[in-house]
């Protein structure tokens, strides 16, 4: 006589994989939105208030060296002088830094130079050539 | 003599579950990769002191090819300010800003380290033009 052996094979719950699958898109959504976004705000006011600013404190940001109010300066020297001048303004009008740039002058170097303005409590404006 | 009737069952197939998921699944990706902008390669400048950004509404890029983007889609960089905003409009077709509050205009500019001033200067300006408050996306500077 022969015995049938009895099959060991066992489906997983359908009703499982829904389940699974609401994970997934879970799991996916948060990914997505776990991008870093911290970094520095910064004020830029328009052309009104840059006009407003009577004796702006000058700068003028080369790809090789910076100048302040005409002086070329090293970048730290620069750092100094800039906060020191920014230390004896009174009113926020006369805290405007006008800034004209190179075109070459790359993005890291641009936000080195404004962010130690900022932190010296100036206020950036940017001045470009009308094309 | 009283005849039972017949009930009459109209279960949902729970298999069909899954692949409605997968689809709401894919569904979702698909959007999420439209809006965003995680696809543009970046190399980000470094600064310190960073904060977390008050709102999320807009987000522009400059990416290694000096390519600029608007919520992750290609742009002219001269575009920019009448996409962000347009007064003269009528009112819910004044761009992507539009009529928000201070505080909510928040613009996230993702732009590459070595990307010139040529390039990058009309953006922040178009952004300042258009009320906008810049957001500069950077990575903590390493001592």
């Amino acid at each position: 006589m022969k015995l049938r052996r009895q099959s060991l094979l066992t489906e997983p719950p359908a009703s499982a994989t829904s389940d699974i699958a609401f994970i997934l898109i879970i799991f996916f959504l948060v990914c997505a939105s776990v991008q870093q976004e911290d970094g520095r705000p910064q004020e830029i006011p328009n052309s009104d208030k840059e006009q407003q600013a009577k004796n702006p404190i000058r700068v003028n940001l080369e790809r090789d060296h910076v100048k302040l109010n005409g002086e070329v300066l090293a970048m730290k020297t620069f750092r100094d002088k800039v906060g020191k001048l920014l230390a004896q303004k009174v009113n926020e009008a006369e805290k405007t830094v006008s800034i004209r740039c190179s075109p070459t002058v790359p993005y890291q170097r641009w936000m080195d130079v404004t962010a130690w303005i900022e932190d010296a409590g100036g206020t950036i404006a940017l001045m470009r050539k009308v094309q | 003599m009283i005849l039972q009737r017949r009930q009459m069952s109209a279960d949902v197939p729970a298999m069909a579950m899954g692949d409605i998921a997968f689809l709401l699944l894919i569904f979702f990706i698909i959007l999420a990769r439209v809006t965003d902008d995680s696809h543009v390669k970046v190399n980000k400048a470094d600064g310190t002191e960073l904060q977390k950004p008050q709102s999320k509404r807009v987000g522009i890029a400059i990416d290694t090819n000096q390519v600029t983007y608007l919520n992750g889609v290609r742009i002219n960089p001269d575009m920019i300010s009448d996409a962000l905003y347009k007064p003269d409009a009528p009112p819910g077709q004044r761009g992507l800003l539009g009529d928000q509050p201070p505080g909510q205009r928040t613009v996230l500019l993702k732009i590459d380290k070595d990307t010139p001033a040529s390039m990058f200067e009309p953006v922040i300006e178009a952004v300042s033009r258009a009320g906008g408050e810049l957001h500069h996306v950077l990575e903590e500077k390493m001592n």
